[in-house]
């Protein structure tokens, strides 16, 4: 601190410098990048993702070229000669039947004299016949694969001739393909044999060649870039730069905008050395900016200005359309409804669980808790099977009962009231858990005051109780209305089968109609992050405030109200609703998934089986799948755990300037709907804006960062808000350093609660389903969407027992977290 | 205007009992403190009478009225008590106003008479000038006298404080004291007052119970417990005081850890003693019955805090503070005793002063 002033008189021309070489720095980057976005348009090479394919590509061919250049050799001098000459004129023919108007630059090209002509004829030959080339029959395929290297050699040098030669001798298993054939269809089969037999058969060069086949069809100037590139006559940097050049503007803006944010701190706290810590919020800033405001930012553009001016088309058209405004209008029904029964059902359980003295109320504590960590979409597969209007357990009962005929019903629940029931018996444990936090935290001589003061009991809840939790009752709701409202795997299943579509369902239907359609997708993905941000500003901002402090210095032991003869009544009821809410759903996803007819009792004669597990789990796929959500969620669970330990000594230990924007940012992050984060993902992340990682793993980790940051870093912040500075110092007094302190005081002292962090982001990451299901590949499927899958495609008996695999292993997670922090935590 | 009548009470939590026949009578207008260490019962007893907790056994009357006991329960807000808690427990959604007139408000009394009844209590509190505001904008000691005005507007024959002092500064405590005893002789009301501050207790009570253990080990204004403690404990509890062990014979008590020293005594004990001596009750004097050395001597402005060593024993002496320049470390005094309590040994006594320090 000492040397601080007198520093700081002296640093700032250092540190200006420093900062305008940064900022310089960004200032290149982004010149480049638009230098090399020019000289792509200049060259007439069309976007970047054609020459970035092209430039791929040209690696594969090079990898056949060399595989053919011993073959080459191998061949005298006049035949070399021959077989290049036949070759351009294959290579002529082509291009000129193509007429993609690059037929006479190509001519042109083909018929230079220099040195490394042949090379490149063979090298546009081995691209061009790849991409056009008469088929060469599987079997054929086959045996040539099956060749061993030295017969493959010589079998791919008598090719050559024959390519020259239109007389030399067939090779053996080419004989019939070639001897058929005569003139140019001759040649082109010969060449692509070649080709076939030097690798051309590589899955990943066929990969490429299907794109380079797609950008030669829509623009045939782009040819001129792989000329340039065969002729080498771009230097590797401007290589790199055309190929990278939006990462390069990306990164160039980034740099600056970092280098400005860093001035504003170090100007507002007058403080000019450069912090460690400011880095680190930069850089978590920097993360939350690209995937996180950036996207939600280019959606807004994309719907505001859909072809570069603003109009508000987008938003009349998507309200055209009835369907359109009936899954509005649903969505908000739902949620408004499930909000509604939620808090009702919400408020008085988390007062019988926590303020009386109700049988058993720990047990049913915990089960109502647990239900907040079942996907919901495992809850939606039970009550499906519950419901269902014809084959449907409650509705064969019901018809039993009451004599009615076979027809269906009476509950349907492919109906808006049946979504609402779902959703309500997955979303109230929101409102519960919030509301008992709050009422069990609530200092009972508030209450005592007022029976004091004459109130009843009754009298008391209404006049003190209830105002008094109203914060944290209107807190829980909005939380179980934005849950229900972007939810995507209950409607899904429930709704859509039904016809009732809600506006995340919409969402994932326009996105899978491709390209066009996103903007419509977008429209709506707008409308439900509108409704989170209005939810998310009420909840955190306004009534934070009025969140009334109730915890007194003295030891909080809620006072319990003995229920006396109403006890064993209320208790009754509690189990009655927990039989019905958790019990029955998950017996009767166990009961199907051992089912052979699913119409039939699991007891009825020869309908049991265990086939459905077994086949489920010795399939491939699905150990896969399961593979894929294990590693994910633990990577995300990790890395996030990372940043929300980094944020918690940040926001706890420290009064830097600036921590409370990451902090915002992953506030905002978590209160965006799922459906939204992905699809702004979707669409910025495809190399449009320099970052290329769809269809990959990142992508999916990623969403699921932004999403369950917040469960991680809201329980290691207060875990770390509870442990008293003077802990740490006492630490440091006896002489151990930062880092001892951090591993040997503060680390064991919130050690629960930093597994209970990476719990919580693990477990919804590992099920997670409405991210996953718009930014998957068939590479990167996860368990919840392989579920999906076999739920809406294959068996539900099958997808029973995947459903509740997945529960046991929620479960056993749970279990391992109670034990990890002895007890003190569990979900 | 209220009498409490506590008759035989006891109240077990599970196996803890943690109160043993409670038998007590609170007189009419009587400021009475119930005081003891944390855990003794106390609250518990306080909050029975309230209506917050039933009794395990025993029977509890106020005003002769049977409120708790065998079948009869009357539950609190039917025994028209006002109560102060600890934690104030103002209302954070109510303002002041609101909250004070709350009692009034459920006794569906006209909004001319709460007005009038607000306005006199809040004026009784000195808070006249904050009934807009709500609790959050108010300092502690403002939200105690909220507390207070609320317990009082209906004007209760029986107002029950839980430790109500104890969240507040010192000097404020202070103030708080008079005030309080201020309003109970103005309205004569009962008070039933509970505390573990003996300052506090000493101050304000016109009756004292100390409370340990579950039990009253002495009842009696403040003079009495101060001046004549019934066991070793009450006295201990209140102020300062050393323990020596004696032994008593004829006329007088002789110390063998004091070099077998000894001082006069006139009480009938014998045999095996232990003396409580508080230290501002010994004072030098030239022909007093002990000789020792001054070996420490602590100025403390209005006293002197001396350490006398007599044999093995070092005894504290607090004496007035202008002898602090006429004496010295190592010089021989000799100490009279002005006043000391006797109590037979049986053998508990440090067990029973562990559990306070």
């Amino acid at each position: 601190m000492s040397n601080r002033i007198a520093e700081h008189h002296r640093a700032p021309v250092f540190t200006k410098i420093g900062l305008a070489v940064c900022f310089l720095l960004g200032l290149i980057f982004v010149f480049f990048g638009f230098r090399g976005q020019q000289k792509l348009t200049s060259a007439d090479l069309g976007s970047e993702e054609s020459y970035q394919a092209i430039y791929a590509l040209s690696g594969d061919v090079n990898a056949i070229w060399n595989a053919l250049s011993g073959d080459l050799d191998a061949l005298s001098a006049d035949e070399r000669e021959a077989a290049d000459a036949a070759a351009r004129s294959l290579l002529a023919e082509d291009w000129e039947r193509r007429q993609t108007g690059a037929g006479e630059k190509v001519a042109a090209f083909v018929g230079q004299e220099n040195a490394g002509a042949s090379s490149v004829t063979w090298k546009l030959l081995a691209a061009s016949g790849l991409v056009n080339g008469p088929k060469v029959p599987v079997s054929l395929r086959k045996s040539i694969t099956a060749l061993q290297k030295d017969a493959l050699s010589s079998f791919r040098q008598q090719l050559l001739r024959c390519l020259a030669d239109e007389t030399a001798p067939v090779p053996d298993p080419a004989g019939d393909a070639l001897g058929k054939l005569s003139g140019t269809e001759r040649r082109a089969m010969a060449a692509q044999l070649v080709l076939t037999a030097s690798g051309g058969a590589d899955e990943k060069v066929a990969d490429h060649v299907k794109t380079l086949k797609k950008s030669i069809r829509d623009k045939g100037s782009q040819l001129t870039a792989f000329e340039m590139i065969a002729r080498g006559e771009v230097s590797w940097l401007w290589q790199l730069i055309i190929s990278n050049s939006k990462t390069v503007i990306l990164l160039g803006f980034v740099l600056m905008l970092d280098v400005i944010l860093l001035a504003l701190l170090m100007a507002s706290e007058k403080h000019w050395i450069p912090n460690i810590k400011w880095i680190i919020i930069l850089l978590i800033i920097d993360f939350m900016l690209l995937f996180q405001v950036l996207p939600v930012f280019y959606m807004v553009a994309k719907a505001l200005f859909p072809e570069g001016s603003f109009s508000l088309d987008t938003v009349s058209r998507l309200f055209s359309y009835p369907m359109n405004r009936e899954a509005l209008k649903n969505t908000l029904i739902a949620a408004f409804a499930t909000m509604v029964l939620g808090t009702l059902i919400a408020f008085p359980l988390a007062w019988l669980v926590g303020r009386t003295n109700l049988y058993g109320k720990k047990f049913f504590r915990s089960l109502f808790v647990m239900t907040y960590m079942v996907p919901p979409y495992v809850g939606a597969m039970a009550w499906l099977r519950l419901m269902n209007p014809n084959v449907g357990s409650v509705n064969q009962w019901l018809r039993l009962l009451f004599g009615l005929s076979d027809a269906p019903g009476p509950l349907n629940v492919y109906t808006l009231p049946g979504m609402i029931w779902v959703l309500t018996s997955f979303y109230y444990p929101y409102a519960f858990i919030t509301i008992s936090r709050a009422m069990e935290k609530m200092d009972p001589s508030l209450e005592e005051a007022g029976r004091i003061s004459g109130a009843s009991p009754v009298k008391t809840i209404f006049t003190v109780t209830l105002p008094m939790m109203m914060p944290s009752l209107i807190a829980g709701a909005l939380l179980v209305f934005i849950a229900a409202a972007s939810c995507y795997g209950i409607p899904s299943i429930i709704g859509s089968p039904g016809n009732v579509n809600t506006v995340t369902t919409r969402i994932v239907e326009y996105v899978s109609l491709g390209q066009q359609s996103l903007n419509d997708a977008v429209g709506l993905a707008l409308f439900l992050m509108a409704i989170a941000l209005v939810i998310l500003f009420i909840s955190d901002v306004v009534l934070a405030k009025k969140q009334y402090i109730t915890v007194s210095g003295k030891s909080v032991q809620p006072a319990i109200v003995d229920l006396r003869r109403w006890r064993v009544p209320m208790t009754v009821l509690v189990a009655l609703f927990t039989v019905v809410m958790v019990v029955i759903p998950f017996a009767t996803i166990l009961a199907t998934s051992f089912k052979v007819d699913i119409g039939k009792s699991v007891w009825a004669p020869s309908n049991f089986t265990t086939a459905n597990w077994t086949s489920v789990f010795a399939r491939s796929e699905t150990l896969s799948c399961l593979k894929n959500s294990l590693i994910y969620a633990a990577v995300t669970a990790t890395v996030g755990l990372v940043i929300a330990c980094v944020m918690g000594y940040l926001l706890q230990r420290t009064s830097i300037r600036g921590r409370s924007i990451p902090n915002f940012l992953i506030t905002l992050g978590s209160g965006t709907p799922s459906v939204v984060i992905a699809l702004g993902l979707i669409m910025t992340m495809r190399g449009n804006f320099g970052i290329n990682i769809y269809n990959t793993a990142y992508i999916l980790i990623i969403a699921y960062l932004i999403k369950y940051l917040m469960m991680g870093m809201r329980t290691v912040v207060s875990a770390m808000s509870q442990i008293h500075v003077s802990l740490e110092e006492s630490s440091q007094v006896s002489g151990a350093g930062w880092l001892r302190t951090m591993f040997r005081i503060t680390g064991p002292l919130i050690f629960p609660s930093i597994a209970a962090g990476w719990f919580l982001i693990f477990i919804p990451s590992f099920y997670e389903l409405s991210m996953t299901t718009l930014l998957y590949s068939s590479t990167t499927k996860t368990i919840g969407f392989q579920l999906y899958e076999y739920w809406t495609f294959t068996s539900q008996p099958m997808s029973c027992a995947m459903a509740f695999g997945i529960l046991l292993i929620v479960i056993f997670l749970n279990f391992v977290l109670n034990r990890l922090t002895k007890g003190e935590f569990s979900i | 205007m209220s009498t409490v009548t506590i008759s035989h009470v006891t109240k077990a939590f599970g196996d803890n009992v943690v109160l043993k026949d409670f038998n007590e009578t609170f007189r009419d207008g009587e400021f009475v403190t119930m005081l003891g260490p944390s855990g003794c019962g106390k609250t518990t007893m306080l909050r029975i009478i309230a209506g917050f907790e039933k009794p395990t056994g025993g029977e509890l009357y106020i005003d002769d009225q049977l409120v708790s006991g065998g079948k009869t329960f009357l539950p609190p807000e039917k025994r028209g008590i006002g109560m102060v808690f600890q934690s104030y427990a103002v209302w954070p959604h109510m303002n002041v106003f609101e909250n004070v007139a709350y009692p009034l408000r459920i006794k569906k009394q006209d909004k001319a008479a709460i007005k009038e009844a607000v306005d006199w209590v809040l004026d009784t509190v000195h808070l006249s000038r904050y009934a807009d505001r709500l609790p959050s904008q108010l300092s502690g000691g403002q939200q105690q006298r909220v507390a207070l005005a609320r317990a009082l507007v209906a004007r209760p024959k029986l107002m029950l404080l839980d430790e109500p002092l104890s969240n507040l500064d010192a000097k404020l405590r202070e103030s708080m004291r008079f005030e309080i005893k201020e309003i109970q002789q103005e309205t004569g009301i009962t008070v039933v007052y509970v505390t573990h501050d003996q300052t506090e207790a000493m101050a304000m009570s016109d009756r004292i119970f100390l409370i340990y253990n579950g039990e009253v080990q002495q009842s009696g204004t403040p003079q009495e417990i101060y001046n004549h403690p019934a066991n070793p404990f009450v006295a201990d509890f209140l102020g300062n005081v050393d323990f020596f062990k004696g032994e008593a014979q004829e006329g007088k008590i002789v110390f063998p850890a004091m070099g077998g020293q000894s001082v006069p005594y006139a009480g009938t004990l014998t045999g095996k003693v232990n003396v409580a001596i508080r230290p501002e009750n010994l004072f030098f004097a030239e022909e007093g019955p002990l000789s020792g050395t001054l070996e420490k001597q602590y100025y403390l402005g209005d006293v002197d805090d001396c350490r006398v060593r007599i044999g093995d024993t070092l005894l504290r002496v607090i004496t007035g503070g202008y002898l602090f320049s006429t004496m010295s470390v190592g010089q021989s005094v000799r100490l009279q005793i002005r006043d000391m309590m006797v109590f037979p040994d049986d053998g508990q006594l440090e067990q029973m002063l562990s559990i306070l320090t």
